[in-house]
Parts: structure tokens; sequence; C-alpha cells
């Protein structure tokens, strides 16, 4: 069953990639279209099918592949990565509507789409640390190539600095796998919490801090972000959708799995640095998004900031933060999909995403009302209003970090005011004021335009107002996942002799 | 014909010669006539609903002081009811912001005759007669006097607008039957059927009578001497096309960077200077006359808008800038009607005087919207 999420999107990117040049370029989006419903009904037939009471692995296939290199094909679903899997097929799909119906090149576009639908699916399921590594990997070099070749003018520079900083993150991950099989004697790359116990504190924080570093380029978080403004300006609109709504939580997904679950001894031990790190990201987010002129960048660095409270939530590692996690994971995806697929049509329609420029675009008959209304809903679900999904993970994460974090909370709280100050910014100057002369005569919207956004922003308000649909899949996983984590991690935290010699 | 020997050098000389050499504030072009005659057919339509109203306001809701069914012209049905809570309907509330606008602005010889004592006395008669079975009111009466006249005074505006209303609509329905039949062929055209409209129809008395009991207690009588074009006409231009009022959230004005000008009557909104683009939006008077008319738009000028780029989606701010175009056509017609000597006079004094007649409107229309409309394609601003 979990195979079909990864190999029917392979499969169809195969179909797209090799469709004949007589077939309308029409058929082709179709068929990528179709290729991910498909993939998407598997994935809500799996969420039907799924245990809410069983803490373990569930769905699990395990076939033998590289033996002598302790790579096996096994892959498992547990409450963590189940709505990921769901997020990942939805919005993908949102991304293919987002496409341009006369998308240049669409057989290689479309079958690359398909492909990093394929790798995160893999990414998120796989419970081999090899296997992980090679879906991680997987998904590099298609995402390389759909900025570097349908992206903005600076594209070849955005594109190639994304490569080398992810193909960092890439190497560090692997380092810390090989480190940690090897330094324990392991003979396979199984998943397996236990391993990291065998091992001494020193080798635990060298392998923790290789992940922390190359999950937090992905993430990413201060100072290893810089990639990701970049990537986001000069990546086409549904590409930036991918990339915020799916691609950044392959790194808060591995610092929750690989990170807090593998090493959680010497996770325990920096959690409070974690959490000052948390703080400095999220703060530095929102002050840099204020600065912004580019309505684009300001998303960005809005996700900055916004994973930063993911950071803050899995330091904490209580039952409600770790639960706010995967709920922020999976708001935050739908938000900033949102965002940036209003940021495109904005562009597509003025030709500019400047902030200084555009103005009034909210007025009623010659500007792009609904779209002006989706993003002011987009930015009142981002600051954590009431009756949206961002309220919600917000309010879980800070209230189940607070017991633990007082201090970064309350300063990571500074960061969701500051949230709505970035965005009032954007809205005001953007949506509000009388529409200029030059933007008086702008091209219609189409319903086509504004359905993909429509959706997520209805999905936006629904989980807002009914989170347990959300929390319901999750809870047993996360519970379990600290209890593991509380039994291993409480004696070190008050057992002087283990620490000093840190000291 | 002999044009004054020096050109005019106001900043919109262009206008002042067009006008002097027989031509209109706006420009001659084949989309500008399909477009002005197309509307005021829409207009005509329109303000033939909002005039019946009016003046069933004014007759039949005199002193009801909680009007619930005014916009029903006595027709209260269930399905009537639903159809207006579902506003697929005249919105009446427009002709009611005209008359406010016509009432606080005032001018000409109707606001002078509602200040008059005889209209005081004709007034309260009427009053008396109505409140003489209500005790409630009539006790509010006496505590404040003016509150029940200055109700009667906007009957009176309600009744006065309602009547210049009835033959501008008559006017413009004739002119769209004549463009029709292939007798309009041009702006000037247009202007000339309005201008003759308005002198026909000058001296035309406006006068207003309510019926209480068995009684019509006469409150302008015809001897009061109101007329149509310099009672009604006149003031209405004034206060709809040039003051009017500003439009609550389209605009904000900074009066210490001098935003607002000095003399508080050279501060104009009305319906030449109004911006088109916020219509649609809730809450401003022009959507609703925008709304209405709509329905009533022609196929020939449907067909132009269907062909611009968003097609029917901004229609209702084609139809503003449709009718800002149109209005200035009614304004030509009211220069014209006004000036001090005929236009095309060849007398070289007279000529002096109207260049100066003209140039003070030129300068009045400095800020409206006339100076987009010179350009060939208007339409898409």
């Amino acid at each position: 069953m979990l195979s079909a999420l990864i190999w029917i999107p392979i499969l169809g990117a195969l179909i797209v990639g090799l469709l004949p040049g007589s077939i309308a370029d029409k058929n082709v989006r179709r068929v990528a279209i179709v290729t991910i419903s498909i993939a998407l009904v598997v994935s809500l037939y799996v969420v039907t099918q799924f245990d809410t009471i069983t803490t373990g692995l569930q769905f699990q296939e395990d076939l033998p592949w590289l033996e002598p290199l302790g790579l096996t094909y096994r892959l498992g679903l547990d409450g963590l990565s189940l709505p990921l899997i769901v997020l990942n097929c939805f919005l993908t799909l949102i991304a293919l509507f987002s496409t341009s119906v006369t998308v240049h090149r669409p057989r290689l576009y479309y079958s690359l789409v398909l492909v990093i639908n394929a790798a995160v699916a893999g990414a998120f399921l796989a419970h081999n640390l090899l296997l992980f590594f090679l879906f991680y990997e997987l998904e590099l070099i298609p995402l390389y190539l759909l900025i570097a070749i349908w992206g903005g003018a600076r594209r070849g520079y955005a594109s190639t600095k994304f490569l080398i900083y992810t193909a960092v993150s890439g190497i560090l991950i692997l380092i810390a796998f090989l480190g940690l099989t090897w330094l324990s004697g392991a003979t396979s790359f199984e998943y397996n919490p236990a391993l990291s116990q065998t091992l001494p504190l020193t080798s635990q924080f060298i392998l923790l801090g290789a992940i922390l570093i190359g999950f937090g380029i992905k993430i990413p978080l201060f100072p290893l972000h810089t990639w990701l403004p970049d990537a986001h300006v000069e990546a086409s609109t549904p590409i930036s959708v991918l990339l915020a709504g799916v691609l950044l939580k392959l790194g808060t997904y591995g610092l929750l799995r690989f990170g807090l679950q593998l090493f959680p001894q010497a996770w325990a031990v920096l959690a409070p640095y974690l959490a000052i790190w948390a703080v400095v990201s999220v703060l530095f987010g929102a002050f840099t998004a204020i600065a912004q002129t580019d309505m684009k960048k300001m998303v960005a660095y809005s996700s900055v900031g916004h994973m930063g409270f993911i950071l803050l939530a899995a330091a904490a590692a209580t039952p409600l933060s770790l639960l706010g996690c995967v709920f922020q994971m999976v708001s935050h995806g739908l938000i900033s999909a949102l965002l940036f697929a209003l940021v495109g049509v904005v562009y597509a329609k003025t030709g500019t995403r400047d902030i200084t420029i555009l103005k009034g675009l909210l007025t009623p008959e010659r500007g792009l009302p609904i779209v002006g209304s989706l993003m002011i809903l987009g930015v009142m679900a981002s600051a954590g209003i009431p009756g949206m999904v961002g309220f919600i993970s917000e309010f879980l994460i800070f209230r189940g970090s607070f017991t633990v974090f007082p201090v970064q909370t309350l300063l990571s709280m500074i960061g969701t005011g500051l949230t709505a100050v970035y965005f009032l910014l954007l809205v005001n100057r953007t949506f509000f004021g009388r529409l200029p002369d030059q933007f008086a005569n702008l091209p219609d919207v189409s319903w086509s335009e504004r359905v993909p956004s429509l959706i997520v922003a209805a999905l936006i308000v629904l989980l807002g107002l009914q989170p347990s649909w959300l929390v319901h899949w999750t809870e047993t996983t996360t519970t379990a996942m600290l209890s593991d984590y509380s039994t291993i991690a409480t004696p070190i935290e008050f057992d002087p002799i283990s620490v000093l010699p840190l000291e | 014909m002999v044009v004054a020997p020096s050109k005019s050098t106001h900043p919109l000389a262009e206008i002042v010669d067009r006008i002097e050499s027989g031509g209109a504030l706006l420009p001659e072009s084949p989309t500008n006539l399909i477009e002005v005659v197309g509307v005021l057919k829409s207009y005509g339509v329109v303000l033939d609903a909002y005039s019946i109203n009016l003046k069933f306001i004014a007759d039949n809701q005199f002193l009801v002081l909680f009007p619930f069914f005014k916009y029903f012209n006595g027709e209260v049905t269930t399905k009537k009811l639903l159809k207006h809570w579902w506003h697929d309907r005249i919105n009446y509330e427009f002709s009611e912001y005209c008359m406010k606008a016509m009432m606080w602005h005032g001018g000409g010889g109707l606001d002078s005759y509602l200040d008059s004592s005889e209209f005081v006395e004709r007034a309260q008669e009427a009053i008396q007669a109505k409140i003489k079975s209500n005790f409630f009111i009539g006790n509010l009466s006496k505590i404040f006097p003016n509150f029940l006249l200055e109700q009667v005074r906007m009957s009176c505006y309600y009744s006065a607008i309602g009547q210049f209303w009835t033959v501008m609509s008559e006017m413009f329905l004739e002119l769209s039957d004549r463009y029709d039949n292939g007798e309009i062929n041009s702006i000037q055209d247009v202007v000339d059927h309005v201008k003759a409209g308005l002198v026909n129809n000058a001296a035309l008395p406006i006068t207003y009578g309510v019926k209480v009991g068995d009684r019509t207690y006469d409150i302008i009588p015809e001897s009061a001497g109101l007329k149509f074009l310099m009672d009604t006409a006149v003031p209405y231009v004034e206060a709809v096309f040039f003051k009017s009022f500003p439009f609550m959230g389209t605009i904000s004005y900074n009066a210490q960077a001098r935003q607002i000008p000095q003399e508080q009557e050279r501060f104009n909104y009305g319906a030449l200077y109004a911006d088109p683009l916020p219509v649609g939006g809730g809450g401003i008077p022009p959507t609703l006359l925008m709304q209405d008319m709509t329905h009533y738009i022609p196929e020939y000028l449907h067909e132009l808008y269907r062909e611009s780029l968003r097609g029917e989606n901004d229609i209702r701010v084609k139809i503003c800038i449709s009718f800002q175009k149109s209005m200035f056509c009614v304004t030509t017609a009211a220069i014209l009607g006004l000036a001090p000597y005929p236009i095309d006079t060849q007398n070289p004094k007279e000529q002096a005087e109207n260049r100066a007649y003209l140039e003070s409107w030129m300068d009045k229309l400095m800020e409206s919207q006339l100076i987009r409309f010179q350009s060939s394609n208007v339409q898409t601003d």
C-alpha cells in the first residue's frame, strides 16, 4: 500500500516524460493531475485504514535490497508521517493546478514534479536510514532543475545556491547516519531509536550536531537560511508552493525523526540551546520580513520565522508541543502554499511583487478582489488569528513549550506579533488604497487561477475550526515518542556526572 | 464662422476652442457616441423608475416618519418584499442620495422659496392637518417646531427632483429612439438634443401639492414661480454634478497638506469628478446607479463592453465612465443654454464675453474627469 504512494508518481513521471509529441500539452497536464489525484486517493484510503490507537509502525513493508550495505526497502507509517503524506499529495495537486497551462517543456516539467512527489513520499515513509537518505537526495535534482529551467531572471544563481546548500545538508545527514551505524556497531541501517544509547555522549553530540545542521539548512534555520529567499524569489509559483509547503517539512520531519527520536539523550542536554536558536530564528525571520519590499521574499522570511516555532516545540518536547510541531508543519504547509499561490497570481497579473509599487488591489471591479480577500485570510491565518489553522498550531506550541522554556516561548510569541506587523504592512500597502492608474486595467483572474487557493483557504478554516480531525491521527504517536524520550532523557538531565565532562 | 481673433490662453484652451467652434466638452468619436447614447438610454429607464418613486414618496409618504415601504410605490406584497431583500431591484436609495445632495447644497429659486414665510405658512397648514389626530407627534412638533417643517422641505425636494427627472427621462429615451432611427450621428447631435430639451422645458412650472384627508394643500403653488430650468436643473447640476458628497472609504484628504481648497465651495466630488474605479464597492452611491443601469444597457453598448479586456467583470466601472462622458454632454448643453450669447455669435464683444464665460467653466472643470476623456481610448483609462 505504501509503495503505491511512491511508485504511482514515478510511473506517472515515466508516462508523462515518454508521451509522444503528438499528444497535446493540455493532455500531458491532465495525465500528471490524474496521477497525483490517484496518489491522493490512495493516501486518503491509507488514512481511513490507519489505526489511531496503535503506537508502532503500520502498513509496514520490508524487502531486502542491498543486504551487504545494510540497505533494505523498509517502509512504515505512523502518526508523524501520515499528515505529511497527505499534505504532500494535496499540495502537489495544488501546485499542478497552479501551473500555467502553457508552461514550456511540459513533459519534463510535469515528470520532475511527479518525481519530487514520489521522493518526498519515500522520505516520509522510509524506515531505513540509507533509504531515507536516497529519497532525500532524489528530491534535490528535480527541484534544482525546476528552479534552473523554469525560474526567474537569476535562476542560475538561486538554483546553484540551493543545490550547494542542500547537498551539504545531505552530506551532513549521511555522515550522521554512517557515524551512528558504524560507531554503534550495527550491521544495517535499520531505523532504531535505541542505537544511540550505546554511544558516549560526546559522540552523540557530534552526530546530533551534524543532524541539526543538516536539517537546519533544509528547514531552514538562521543562519543557514540564505538559500531559501533566493530560491523562492526565482522559483515559479507552483514550485514555491511545493518548496514551502512540502519540501521544508522534510527538514522539520528529519529533526523530529532523526534528531529527537534517534538521539534523545543528547537532545535533552542541547534542548535549552535549541530553544534559544529557535528564538533567534523566529525573531530574525520576523524582523527581516518587515524590511522586505518583495512580497515573495516577505513570505519566504516568514517561513524562516514560522519554522523556528517547530524547533522551539521540538526542543521543549512535551506531548502538547510535539503535537504542535506536527500541526505547525501542516498549518505552515497550507498557509505558505496559499500565500505563495496568491503572490503568484498578483505577479502574473500586475507584473510586479514590489509592495512599494502595488496598491489598491482590493478594488472591487478593476482590481483582484477575491485574490485580495484570500490573501487577507492567509495572512490572518499566518498571524495566528483564532478560527484558522495557524492559531491552533501556534497555541499548541506555545502552550506546550511554556512550561519548559517560559522565556524562550514568550520571546517567540513576539515573533507571532511581528507576523501581524509585516503581513499587515503587505496587505495594507498592496491591497488597500486607490488602485494606481498603471494597474487600472489588469487582466481578469480566471476561476482556474482562484480555485487552488480557494480549496487551500477552505482547508485552513476547516482545520482551524475542527483541529481534532488532524490531532486525532497524530496524538498517539507524539505521545509515544515522548514516553521513550522521557525515560531516556530524564536521568541525564539530573545526572551531574555525565554532564560535567562536557564543560 | 469668425472665431475670436486671439486663441484662448486657458490651460484647457483646446476645449474652449472646440466649444466655440460648435463642439462639446467630450471629443467626437464613434465609440464616445455609442457609449453616451447607450448609457443615456439605460439612464432614461432608471430615471423614470426613480422619478415615479420620488413622486410617490412626496405625495403618499408625507410626514410618515417611519416610511418602511417607501420604495414599494404603494404595492406591498410578499413577492415584492422578497425581491427587495434579495436586492435584485432598482436601488431607489440613489435617487434619495441625489435629493439629499440637492437639499444640502441648495441654490436656485426652490432653496429660497423653502425659506420664505409663504412656504412656512403653507407647510404649517398641511402639517396641522396631518397631525391633528396624532397626540405624540403633535406634542413633538410643539417642542421642536422645525422638525416637521424640515420634513416638508425634504418632501418638496423629493417632488421637485421627481418632476425634473420625469422630463429628463423622457428626453433621454427620445434621444435613444432618435438614435435608433438614425437621426443622431454625433456627440454634437446629442448635445443639441439635450439643449433643445432643456430650453423647451425651461419654463415648465414646478409645483407640489399634498392631499391630507379630502383637501389638497398646495405647498409649492404655481404662483411661487418655480421653473424647471433655473430652479431644478441648474441647482441639480451644481449639487450633483459638481459638489455632491465625498464617498466614504474611497479617498482620504489631508487638509494640512492643502489637499482641500481654502474655499469650501471649490471642493468638488460630484458626478463629473468622481473616481470611477471604486465603483462596485459597497457603501458608495455610484455603485447603486451603475448596478441599476446594468439591467437596461442596450445591446450595442453591451457588445462594446464585452469586447474590452475584462469583459463583463468590470461592467459597472465601464458604465460609470460612459455615464460621466454622457454627463459631460448634458453639462455642455447646460453651458450652451446658459451662455450670455449664442455661441456662434459674430459680434467680437459678445464672443469675448462668451470666451470669459467658457473659461470660468473650464476653471471649474480643471480637476474633473474631463481631462481623461480627451484622449481617444478612455474606456480603458
